[in-house]
């Protein structure tokens, strides 16, 4: 791969695999093209403008002050699928939206990711019930499950952050006719496992009855 | 108990002795059984009564009686369809039941009594496979359209594990997603008018000004709106005959997702209706607490309307605002509850836990601040000139129309009827606040906005008077029935034991009966008619829902408009989508 070289004053986050050659100026910084454009796509994810029920309100949540998504490169809202990278899938996969859901992940453009948020998107969760298709995952491949009933915002960026973090290493061809094709992904590791020791040295909970 | 005198001894009066026998109920609405070839004249009859009509149906629905095993005073019916109405000038209820044989049996429809049985109907034909003969479109409405079998009665499956994997391919959703498409000459549309065809817009399932996944498909001549079709069920969750399998306990979280922006406004009226069923008192405190928390979460609900309606009409700060100060009430509903949106945390026969200490001073910033915002907003929003010009006439709607059409809460209030239940049958302990009813005179997208904006207020009002009045007491009743059962005696008598190891592991038994309980959302109106086969869980769980009544009427409300009249419309129908589908 050709090496790009980048000339800024402040660099805000240095992508994967850059490198600052010792014998050069200050503001001069080297790095493999792919690596580049995977850093400039974790910083520029943008959110198709979709929901199915709870969950979409929380997500949208996140767009406001308080939460401010926009820190992670995500508040551009896409209303039109073919805009946009990442689909959320915030809510209850209904079996009468299930062929809509795959008709407009369909319709974005590569490279896209998907986002499983909440538990009935990635389960079926509390709804065991005929009208509601048990996980997303059995028709659409999923990059990053969050839990919660619906996820708080927080939770929710969470989510956007790992999947910004798989993003920034994967490996994706420069075009169709350019290098090897296919996509090499990380590993996507299971937090209940790898947060555990640190969840399991907290003992002091607060009580419940104190604001 | 049967009353024989008032509604009951009327129809006795006028129909014959013993031709309607009356059930009893644990709710007390009277309740009356007439056959099939005459419940249409006992129906016109209510309608058109004089001295107090039964001018609105509030609701449309029918029980699977064939595995029911407490219908002591019932006549024999395979199933039975129950009617709703409600008489606002004598302030009461009735209900009218007719009784079906056969497995799918059929009955006239009622759609030229009341406008708004045509989605009822839809619904119970597609619940239960009960034809009504004469229904313009009975078609199905919640489930889609390649679906087999009609899942709440009791042969069907309830849960989606007991039908196999699931499985669909590109392919499989490309054919199901022709069978939804809109044809014209399916609701009786024609495609062109003598020299000109018309435009067939499809808004939706997905898009930003639905605040949801519904559709309509609009009939446009040039600009103008003809005609509209809304195609709702896209958010059905089964949450009826969830309630077939739940404990009368383990159903409460899933009353806080059928109107998911109210939370626990949602609880109760659920637990109303399971405490009229076992008969359970609730401590004042219980009932101020209550009633504190549901206020709060009309005020988080209003403002989420408030603010997704200014922002269809092209404003943006007041949505950041509004949901910024969702966030500060979201902080008093997370230390008294631990969660957020859905706390679940209302119970049969009182609520989760006692408040936390420090509570009262989070709810007095919180009064203080929101009364300031509120009159911010109405500067910003309200005095708009833009949003007057968008929204003052248009969505009109009369008083006659909005009682015909089922339309419940702001909405109704808007036209000009003074019809809120907190004031009019004050439930839950209601009776002892002041506050004021706003109503308004247009009937229009603004005095819609403008009900929700002064209920605000009146929340705030009803919140300060439960800080300043708290009563000491327990929050949660004793009665056994109450669950989980208070803890204290557990462990001193063996009986105590008992009752708390049942109602914490099986649930509590609720004895036979049916009960609607009937309750001010933030929407409107929400009912829940549950029956009890004196079993742990609910043998039929209805659940009436008042975004449903007002999205029927939204062919009504823009014919003759323009998309962005649809729009400014839609905002100001406070309206939630798991709330129409269920």
């Amino acid at each position: 791969m050709g090496l790009v070289v980048l000339r800024r004053k402040r660099p805000i986050g240095l992508p994967h695999g850059l490198e600052r050659p010792s014998s050069s100026a200050n503001d001069v910084y080297l790095s493999r093209r792919n690596d580049l454009i995977a850093w400039g796509r974790k910083y520029s994810m943008w959110p198709f403008n979709f929901g199915l029920s709870c969950c979409y309100v929380e997500m949208a949540t996140s767009i406001t002050s308080k939460f401010d998504i926009s820190r992670f490169g995500s508040e551009i809202i896409r209303g039109s699928p073919r805009e946009a990278d990442v689909m959320v899938v915030a809510g209850t996969v209904f079996a009468k939206m299930a062929p809509l859901v795959l008709h407009m992940y369909e319709q974005m453009m590569e490279p896209r990711w998907v986002i499983c948020m909440g538990s009935c998107a990635s389960s079926g969760g509390m709804y065991d019930i005929y009208s509601v298709v048990q996980g997303v995952d059995s028709f659409l491949p999923v990059d990053v499950y969050v839990q919660g009933c619906p996820p708080s915002p927080d939770a929710f960026m969470r989510g956007l952050v790992l999947l910004g973090e798989a993003v920034a290493t994967e490996k994706r061809p420069l075009s169709w006719v350019v290098g090897p094709q296919g996509v090499i992904r990380t590993v996507k590791p299971s937090l209940r496992d790898t947060m555990r020791p640190e969840r399991q040295k907290q003992t002091d909970l607060r009580s419940p009855d104190e604001v | 108990m049967i009353a024989t005198t008032g509604t009951i001894g009327e129809l006795s009066e006028r129909f014959g002795a013993g031709s309607l026998p009356a059930q009893s109920t644990k709710d007390g609405v009277p309740t009356v059984w007439a056959g099939a070839e005459r419940f249409r004249e006992v129906l016109t009859w209510l309608k058109s009564r004089e001295g107090g009509s039964y001018s609105m149906l509030l609701d449309i629905t029918a029980i699977d009686e064939r595995s029911r095993a407490h219908r002591e005073d019932q006549p024999p019916a395979d199933f039975s369809v129950v009617y709703y109405l409600v008489s606002m000038e004598r302030n009461q209820d009735v209900r009218v039941k007719v009784p079906l044989l056969g497995s799918y049996p059929s009955l006239r429809t009622i759609t030229d009594l009341w406008p708004n049985a045509d989605w009822y109907e839809r619904e119970t034909w597609d619940m239960f496979g009960i034809t009504f003969e004469g229904h313009p479109h009975l078609r199905r409405i919640l489930t889609p359209p390649w679906w087999e079998g009609h899942p709440l009665r009791k042969e069907h499956p309830a849960r989606a594990t007991e039908m196999g994997p699931y499985h669909m391919s590109s392919d499989d959703a490309q054919r199901m997603l022709a069978t939804l498409e809109f044809k014209p000459e399916d609701w009786g549309m024609k495609r062109e008018n003598g020299d000109h065809q018309y435009m067939f817009l499809n808004i939706g399932p997905q898009h930003p000004a639905t605040h949801g996944i519904v559709r309509f498909t609009v009939q446009l001549d040039g600009e103008e709106i003809v005609d509209l079709v809304p195609d709702i069920g896209f958010h059905h969750r089964g949450a009826e005959k969830m309630g077939e399998r739940q404990t009368w306990h383990t159903y409460i979280p899933y009353t806080d997702r059928i109107d998911y922006l109210g939370g626990l406004l949602n609880n109760f009226p659920y637990v109303l209706a399971v405490e009229k069923l076992a008969g359970i008192e609730v401590p004042e405190r219980a009932q101020v607490i209550r009633v504190m928390m549901a206020e709060l979460f009309r005020v988080i609900s209003h403002l989420v309307y408030y603010g997704t309606f200014s922002a269809d009409l092209g404003q943006m700060s007041p949505l950041f605002w509004m949901f910024n100060d969702r966030e500060r009430a979201f902080d008093i509903v997370e230390a008294v509850t631990g969660g957020r949106m859905h706390p679940a945390w209302f119970r049969i026969g009182g609520v989760a836990m006692d408040l936390p200490a420090g509570w009262d001073r989070m709810m007095r910033d919180f009064i203080t601040y929101m009364r300031r915002r509120i009159r911010d907003y109405d500067v910003t929003v309200m005095k708009n000139r833009i949003v007057k010009a968008r929204t003052k006439g248009i969505g009109l709607v009369s008083k006659e129309e909005a009682v015909a059409w089922g339309a419940t809460g702001p909405f109704l209030r808007a036209s000009g009827v003074d019809w809120d239940l907190r004031k009019k049958r004050p439930y839950g302990g209601y009776e002892k606040f002041e506050f004021d009813v706003p109503v308004g005179t247009h009937g229009d997208s603004y005095d819609r906005v403008a009900m929700h904006v002064e209920e605000i207020r009146q929340s705030l009002r009803i919140m300060e008077q439960c800080l300043n009045n708290m009563p000491a007491g327990h929050y949660k009743s004793d009665h056994p029935l109450a669950t989980p059962p208070r803890k204290e005696r557990t462990m001193h008598d063996i009986e105590t034991l008992i009752n708390h190891f049942l109602g914490v592991s099986w649930g509590p038994v609720v004895p036979a009966g049916e009960a609607i309980a009937v309750a001010e959302g933030s929407k409107g109106n929400h009912s829940y008619y549950l029956v009890s086969d004196g079993g742990t869980m609910s043998y039929r769980t209805r659940i009436r829902t008042p975004s449903f009544a007002h999205i029927q009427m939204v062919p009504m409300l823009c014919r003759g408009l323009t998309i962005p009249d649809l729009v400014a419309i839609l905002g100001s129908i406070d309206y939630v989508l798991a709330d129409i589908d269920r």
